[in-house]
């Protein structure tokens, strides 16, 4: 399994990397000092597990994720961060406390290889192709599965994403996201919302050529005249 | 506290002395009124009507009475000075109530008419003089249960009031106390200082037995800050040191330091963890801020008797704006406050940040050896 560490603590990086030379199995393909040097390493190593310290000059742990594409697997690692644990917690988010004890290291290992075998590994899927987010709203974070998103709306320069009864905020445009997305599962209705077609319960004909949709738990989405077009011919295949 | 800003410090005279004065002086009416009817047979209107003047003028003496029992702080004399200006003060004022009095018919209920002065050996001439001594005597007595009762009541107060601010006191103190030392004590740093001592004790043993003898040193010096308020430069540089080499081990490279230290300026007492409290904030907000580090500048020097410390860091990249939310001089409001209770005005620490690139933390210390 690739990993990867993220602090900006040299010592912190090289103790981490002693205790994981314990299981065999894990490959340290990489280290970054910071949220700027981590992306760039991500992006084109591909990680599956990410050590992720959180203080960090020039951006935290949860702003690098925020920008990644690619998001592998993240246990998280602090020193003190009264803040930081408490979302941890919230949020059911893996995490170690340096200096990090070794059976809690073998612990949160254990669970990264148990869902790596559960789930197809990530960088085995297309690149192109985004499977999980990283959402944070005010205090609340999230690691969003996409295909479990039923509606992307675009506010502006953000996405409001409906997902799970929460409608968290998402800091980039739908536009960039849309590219990401798989087009065998997500179709944009209209200027502002992107539809994920599993959750399409009923398909209604409105006036002037307009679709009205009906997802599953709500809400109705109208699809535009020129989309609606694309949509007929979708569906008839 | 001397008896004028006692005074000044409380209401001129509280609700509660006017519901005493009144509530004293109606119940003696009442009494005084039954007894004028009952057994003088005198009529209820004139008895009431002279009964108000008595105790109006009672309350008007008793009122100058109170004035001067604070101006001049009687409830801190001992028994031995207070019972003769009491007796004496009573007497004083007693003369101009007996001698209103003695035209009043009540009088009769301290002298009576009955009393049988003559049977008693008294010369007929002076009747008159023994019957205005009873009078007298009778309001002075009065006076002086008047006294007894006012400065037993307030001193009972007082002595409840000066608990409570004495507890309040106590407990401020303690709670400032808790939030220095946590705030002393750091979790971040000594957490992540202890992450990086096991980090060293695989590969350089010597130097993780350093570094924890530094990280103790930095310990007890912060737990044993509190028992003396002054240290020599000398011994807080000491402390920052070994400080700076436990962070010098955590940042590497990112850190560098640049001392400029005049030894003529070491011996000056300065408050204690107030000079590492800054090179700490400077640390927080300036180097672990960037990625690529910065420079830390301490210098020391002694002008005219003053000793000029400026601490210095490399300030990151952020807008104004975002600098100041942050708090970036926060963390020195306390160390300005204590610096400024310790000297007054002659000391004094700001933070310059006026540049961009550079943030300059300053304090003035008077040289007090």
């Amino acid at each position: 399994m690739k990993a990867m560490i993220v602090d900006d603590e040299p010592l912190a990086r090289r103790e981490l990397g002693r205790l994981l030379a314990e299981f065999a199995w894990i490959d340290i393909v990489a280290e970054a000092a910071n949220v700027g040097e981590a992306a760039p390493l991500i992006e084109k190593l591909l990680p599956e597990l990410l050590f992720l310290d959180i203080q960090m000059p020039g951006g935290t742990g949860f702003d690098l994720l925020e920008r990644l594409e690619h998001l592998p697997r993240v246990v998280f690692t602090t020193a003190y961060d009264k803040h930081a644990v408490r979302a941890f917690e919230v949020n059911a988010l893996d995490y170690l406390l340096k200096p990090i004890e070794p059976e809690r290291l073998a612990a949160a290992v254990a669970r990264a290889q148990a869902a790596a075998t559960s789930t197809p590994s990530a960088s085995a899927t297309s690149a192109t192709i985004l499977e999980r987010l990283f959402v944070r709203d005010g205090d609340r974070c999230w690691f969003v599965p996409l295909r479990e998103v039923k509606l992307f709306t675009a506010e502006g320069n953000y996405v409001r994403l409906s997902w799970d009864k929460t409608h968290p905020l998402l800091g980039r445009p739908l536009a960039s996201l849309e590219a990401r997305l798989d087009p065998r599962q997500f179709f944009r209705a209209n200027r502002q919302q992107v539809i994920n077609l599993e959750y399409i319960e009923s398909v209604d004909p409105g006036v002037n050529g307009l679709l009205h949709v009906q997802l599953r738990g709500g809400p109705e989405v109208q699809i535009s005249r020129r989309q609606a077009r694309l949509f007929r011919r979708l569906s008839s295949i | 506290m001397d008896a004028s800003s006692h005074a000044v410090t409380r209401p001129r005279a509280s609700r509660s002395y006017w519901l005493c004065q009144l509530g004293g002086w109606g119940l003696y009416c009442v009494a005084e009124a039954g007894l004028a009817t009952k057994i003088l047979h005198l009529p209820l209107g004139r008895t009431l009507l002279e009964l108000a003047v008595y105790s109006a003028l009672g309350m008007a003496l008793t009122h100058m009475l109170r004035g001067l029992v604070r101006r001049r702080a009687w409830a801190r004399l001992p028994l031995r000075a207070l019972a003769p200006r009491i007796l004496g003060t009573a007497l004083l004022l007693s003369l101009p109530v007996a001698a209103v009095t003695n035209y009043l018919s009540i009088a009769a209920l301290w002298v009576p008419d009955q009393l049988d002065l003559v049977n008693l050996h008294i010369p007929s001439a002076m009747i008159h003089q023994a019957r205005g001594l009873i009078l007298v005597l009778d309001v002075q007595a009065l006076f002086t249960v008047w006294a007894v009762l006012y400065l037993t009541i307030t001193s009972l107060r007082d002595q409840r009031s000066a608990a409570l601010r004495q507890s309040e006191l106590t407990r401020a103190l303690h709670v400032a106390e808790l939030r220095l030392l946590k705030s002393q004590l750091n979790p971040h740093f000594l957490f992540n200082s202890l992450n990086s001592v096991r980090a060293l004790i695989a590969d350089d043993p010597a130097g993780a037995q350093k570094a924890i003898t530094q990280l103790a040193r930095t310990l007890r010096y912060t737990l044993t800050a509190g028992r003396e308020e002054l240290v020599t430069l000398a011994r807080e540089l000491e402390i920052v040191e070994d400080y700076l080499a436990l962070e010098s081990l955590r940042f590497g490279e990112r850190l560098r330091i640049e001392r400029d230290l005049a030894p003529e300026a070491m011996g000056v007492r300065v408050p204690v963890m107030l000079l590492q409290t800054v090179v700490e904030n400077a640390i927080k907000h300036g180097i672990a801020e960037l990625p690529a580090g910065g420079d830390l500048r301490i210098v020391a020097a002694l002008r005219g008797g003053t000793l000029h410390i400026d601490v210095e860091n490399t300030r990151p990249e952020k807008t104004e704006r975002i600098f100041r939310s942050e708090g970036e001089g926060v963390g020195l409001d306390n160390a300005a406050e204590r610096l400024r209770l310790l000297f007054g005005a002659k000391a004094n620490l700001d933070l310059d940040l006026s540049r961009v690139e550079v943030a300059v933390a300053r304090i003035r210390i008077p040289d007090t050896a």
